[in-house]
């Protein structure tokens, strides 16, 4: 797995109807380093998200996400943590519960993995016992980051994670990040916020440095 | 600032021509003919069950099993008043005309009035059933009886609407109604107390009841109509919603609307305080563990629908054979909900990073003992009543149990009803394939039980090798579908287009 890039985009091409949105795109996160997309909204880092994340299929282009191609296979799973799709939850579970899930279905213990702990850090520790739909729009975006730092994974693929967090929230997040990248973890995200970008460690990567420009119609002579 | 009420009748009139200058007339008319022809042709199909139903050749409850009858329905059709409002308004009116300075209780009279038309008319009916089954003979205008007990529910559950103690009263009255109706007719069913000869209930005291009634329901609906005020604008929003959302059900034919609202509002009315998932289960297994624990009320009924197969004992064996199909489906239905959650939308399965194999597997336990338990009791139950065919069929819930389990969990992976297939074309009107392939979603595997399905429709005796053999085929088909429709490569349930 360290002998490939965490991410290498090749190429990408990405339309809806007949706008294009991605024009041979070009990106590499190497293993253990963290990336984060910058630019307006439209512009496509959403999209570039979810095709690295295996859930859309560009149209033209390579993706290896350490040198295999994104899927819908457990192992790949198992090494991609993502916040790119809007969270559900399951009937008739606890915040607190979900977390423990989590922790069980990847084989760890939730004492060790520390997810009073990680509830804790995330300001959710009055509202573990509170059923996620119950909670503000903020506090389950807390809770979706907190699911995905507390699973083990080699890559992070976060979409906008500073979004409505308080400041406190975002200094807390982008440190976490930070964390996760200095134990070896890899990182791809998109952001509004280049201060947070900076402070998780992240090199920032605009999108028009990204996407090659289309290429001129040739003009009829 | 005016506090002036503006009328609402002009405002109402304006929405009604506004409506109607949108409207296709072809299009209205064309909706008519399809529902008064499909009314026409279902009554049509099933006159003879109808008849059975309403009156049977030969009636059998007594005076107490009529009069438990009596409490199931008033249990039943309560419950129904309280889940939809009653007193609600649709959507739109919920978002432009709840919050305008109009006379609330003209707003809010209409629906107060409809609600109390169908109850009446679903109470008449009751009545009639309840008169073409029992033995005792009494005049029609029981009916009206019934439909003025109706009109009365209605009225009892808007003023529990706008109080809380009254509700949770009426909705436990209304429970406890519908249990013990249930267990007089289950022990009438068993024989006991055996049913005493039918007499005729006298007219004179029919009509005196019936007049008293129509007094009481008249003065109720008066002093209704003015409280209608009282009911808070959470109360309406939410019985709006709950309307709404049913009407989507049966227009889109999604019953999946109606269900996930249901499930929605139950859990967001629940405390729950974090239990730790038990460790020597598989973590999927010990969240459904964990969610059955969660709603004693469905496992205690859960529990006492196993004697509901009694009430059929005398009835023809493919309305027996039914009840044991849809009541060991129903039973494991209980945890599925977890499952539809992630044929929906599989973002905690990616978080999970289990295979497709390894959830059904985990999910699969629950409900198998869940619908085990409860057919092998269903069976000893109507086995020790005499209401089965020579031999030993209880042992054979081992086989009704897992193939239940896997059709509700065949029925959640569904998700969603298709409505990208094409439909078929009928003199009914459109009929669309999506509906019917999700409503058969579950159903068709229950081809795993046709040797004890045959055999209980023709009164066969079951041998020991005959029962060894269906619970051999349950258990293989099972655990192929397990199998087959799961893999190893993939996290989501369903295999990616």
């Amino acid at each position: 797995m360290v002998d490939h890039p965490a991410v290498q985009v090749n190429g990408v091409q990405v339309s809806y109807g007949s706008t294009p949105v991605l024009v041979d795109a070009g990106l590499v996160v190497p293993a253990g380093a963290g990336v984060c997309v910058t630019g307006d909204n439209g512009v496509g880092k959403s999209t570039l998200l979810r095709c690295v994340s295996g859930l859309q299929q560009p149209d033209a282009g390579t993706i290896r996400v350490f040198g295999a191609e994104p899927g819908g296979a457990p192992e790949f799973w198992r090494a991609v943590a993502t916040t790119v799709e809007p969270p559900t939850w399951y009937p008739g579970l606890t915040a607190r519960e979900h977390a423990e899930l989590v922790c069980r279905a990847h084989g760890q213990d939730p004492e060790d993995a520390g997810v009073d702990e990680a509830l804790a850090r995330f300001g959710l520790a009055g509202h573990a016992d509170a059923i996620p739909p119950s909670l503000s729009s903020g506090q389950k975006q807390r809770l979706t980051l907190a699911l995905a730092l507390l699973r083990p994974s080699s890559l992070l693929i976060l979409d906008e994670p500073e979004q409505r967090l308080d400041p406190d929230g975002r200094a807390m997040v982008a440190e976490m990040l930070a964390g996760y990248l200095s134990t070896g973890g890899s990182l791809l995200l998109a952001s509004h916020d280049d201060k947070f970008a900076v402070a998780s460690g992240a090199e920032l990567v605009t999108m028009e440095r990204l996407s090659r420009p289309a290429p001129a119609e040739p003009e009829e002579s | 600032m005016t506090g002036a009420v503006v009328e609402l009748r002009p405002v109402r009139q304006w929405i009604r021509r506004a409506q109607a200058a949108h409207r296709d007339r072809r299009e209205s008319f064309g909706t008519a003919y399809t529902t008064v022809f499909c009314v026409a042709v279902l009554a049509a199909m099933f006159q003879g069950p109808l008849v059975a139903v309403f009156r049977p050749l030969a009636p059998r409850l007594s005076g107490s099993g009529a009069l438990a009858a009596g409490a199931v329905c008033t249990g039943l059709l309560l419950l129904a008043l309280r889940r939809l409002g009653p007193v609600t308004v649709s959507r739109p009116a919920a978002y432009f005309l709840l919050t305008a300075p109009v006379s609330r209780r003209r707003l809010l009279a209409p629906a107060m009035r409809t609600a109390a038309a169908g109850a009446a008319l679903t109470g008449g009916l009751a009545a009639l059933g309840i008169l073409g089954n029992a033995v005792t003979t009494g005049s029609y205008l029981l009916a009206g009886t019934g439909a003025l007990l109706g009109v009365l529910l209605t009225l009892l559950a808007s003023a529990a609407q706008a109080r809380p103690r009254l509700a949770a009263l009426t909705d436990t009255a209304a429970r406890l109604a519908l249990a013990v109706g249930l267990a007089v007719l289950v022990a009438e069913a068993t024989g006991w107390p055996p049913p005493l000869p039918g007499g005729e209930i006298a007219t004179s005291a029919v009509v005196t009841l019936t007049g008293a009634l129509a007094v009481l329901a008249t003065i109720a609906l008066l002093l209704g109509v003015r409280d209608l005020a009282r009911t808070s604008n959470e109360k309406i929003l939410e019985s709006a919603k709950a309307t709404g959302t049913l009407a989507d059900s049966v227009y889109g034919m999604e019953p999946s609307f109606l269900a996930d609202m249901v499930e929605r509002r139950y859990w967001a009315h629940r405390r729950l305080r974090s239990a730790r998932l038990p460790r020597r289960l598989p973590p999927l297994t010990g969240q459904d563990v964990l969610l059955a624990r969660r709603r004693p009320a469905r496992l205690a009924w859960t529990a006492a629908s196993t004697t509901w197969p009694l009430l059929l004992s005398s009835a023809p064996r493919w309305a027996l054979v039914i009840v044991l199909l849809a009541g060991s489906t129903l039973a494991a239905r209980a945890t599925t909900g977890t499952v539809k959650t992630d044929a929906g939308n599989p973002v905690l399965l990616r978080t999970l990073g289990l295979s497709s194999r390894q959830v059904v597997q985990q999910r699969f336990w629950v409900p198998a003992v869940l619908a085990t338990v409860w057919a092998t009791t269903a069976l000893t139950l109507l086995q020790l009543a005499g209401a089965l065919p020579p031999g030993q069929w209880w042992p054979l819930g081992l086989a009704l149990g897992p193939v239940g389990a896997v059709a509700a969990i065949r029925a959640a992976r569904t998700g969603f009803v298709r409505n990208d297939l094409l439909p078929f074309e009928t003199p009914m009107g459109t009929l669309p394939t999506g509906a019917l392939v999700y409503a058969f979603a579950g159903v068709d595997l229950m081809i795993l039980l046709l040797p004890m399905v045959v055999g209980l429709a023709q009164g066969v005796t079951l041998t020991w090798t005959t029962a060894v053999f269906q619970i051999v085929i349950a258990l293989t088909g099972v655990r192929l579908y397990l199998a087959v429709s799961t893999g190893t490569d993939r996290v989501e349930l369903a295999r990616r287009g």
